[in-house]
């Protein structure tokens, strides 16, 4: 099953038409599309408004691969379960977010295993056939745990000592 | 006190809970079904806000006051976002609470624009990313990642 998500925030119309053309062409993929308060309403992939938390653990669990915008929640989520994911970076000037952090996101990002950033709607169709031929990541997009020193220097200054 | 807005935010916050780890710790966030991260302690969830919403942010106020009157944190610790703001200067204001600002990891390339007003709010101002790090502030300690 391919899971598709716009987050948890902003609608994001242009991933889900995109997904819809894309699920149009190829019928025999399984997909479940989280599709928020867009306006766009899909008409050849199964969809749901939101899912709660417990849901969403549980299809990225069950998904083969995560096609989503690029933000951490989503990625980091998809790491969690050893997914590989399929970005495509919502954009200021199309009102898909407040500011244009997610091209910094997915520039960052783009060169990890189990990460396929789409460069735009077109370029969506591509990384999913990409992402689908590739053998999963053996290792997960980011190791399991936080970083120990981090989260030491966080306990010693909520203690009081730095 | 542990407060962060939905989606990444929470999971982000989620990756630093083992600095709890023994603390007597609550938590705040927008999505009830977040509850289920944080099995035995207290959790309570707030209106979410964007910056221009005036009557937005005086709902979450109240609710955030009335958070704050009951449990009184020590410290409070957010990983953003608009609505944190709120919560972090309530507490230093009335509780002269610790606060801590950690920046969320998105803002790769500047500080997102709550994370730049958090530095009016925050005792201890983070940022994730070390290029983002100035001689005053935020500072850089690592990331979640």
């Amino acid at each position: 099953m391919i899971f598709v998500t716009i987050g948890s925030m902003f609608p994001f119309d242009r991933l889900i038409r995109a997904m819809d053309g894309w699920a149009e062409a190829h019928p025999e993929a399984e997909i479940l599309a989280q599709i928020g308060a867009g306006d766009y309403v899909p008409v050849r992939m199964p969809w749901v408004r939101r899912l709660d938390q417990a849901d969403f653990a549980r299809t990225v669990a069950a998904a083969r691969l995560v096609v989503a915008h690029a933000g951490m929640g989503s990625v980091i989520t998809a790491s969690e379960f050893g997914k590989p994911i399929v970005m495509l970076p919502r954009l200021m000037e199309r009102g898909e977010h407040t500011t244009d952090h997610q091209i910094a996101t997915a520039n960052w990002l783009r060169d990890k295993p189990g990460v396929y950033v789409a460069d735009g709607d077109a370029a969506l169709g591509p990384r999913i056939a990409e992402a689908l031929a590739a053998v999963p990541p053996a290792v997960p997009i980011f190791a399991a745990e936080p970083p120990p020193a981090f989260i030491a220097r966080i306990r010693q200054c909520i203690f009081g000592q730095s | 006190m542990a407060i962060a807005s939905g989606g990444g935010h929470w999971v982000q916050m989620r990756r630093i809970m083992p600095a709890f780890a023994g603390l007597d710790v609550f938590y705040v966030s927008l999505d009830p079904s977040s509850a289920a991260d944080v099995p035995g302690r207290t959790y309570y969830t707030v209106r979410d806000v964007s910056r221009r919403d005036r009557l937005g942010f005086l709902v979450l106020a109240g609710q955030l006051a009335r958070i704050l009157a009951r449990e009184r944190p020590d410290v409070v610790i957010t990983t953003g976002s608009a609505p944190c703001l709120v919560a972090l200067g309530l507490a230093k204001t009335f509780l002269r609470a610790k606060t801590i600002w950690i920046d969320s990891i998105a803002n790769a390339e500047q500080l997102s624009s709550s994370g730049a007003q958090a530095r009016r709010v925050a005792d201890v101002w983070l940022t994730q990313w070390e290029h983002l790090a100035r001689p005053e502030g935020p500072e850089y300690w690592g990331a979640v990642l």
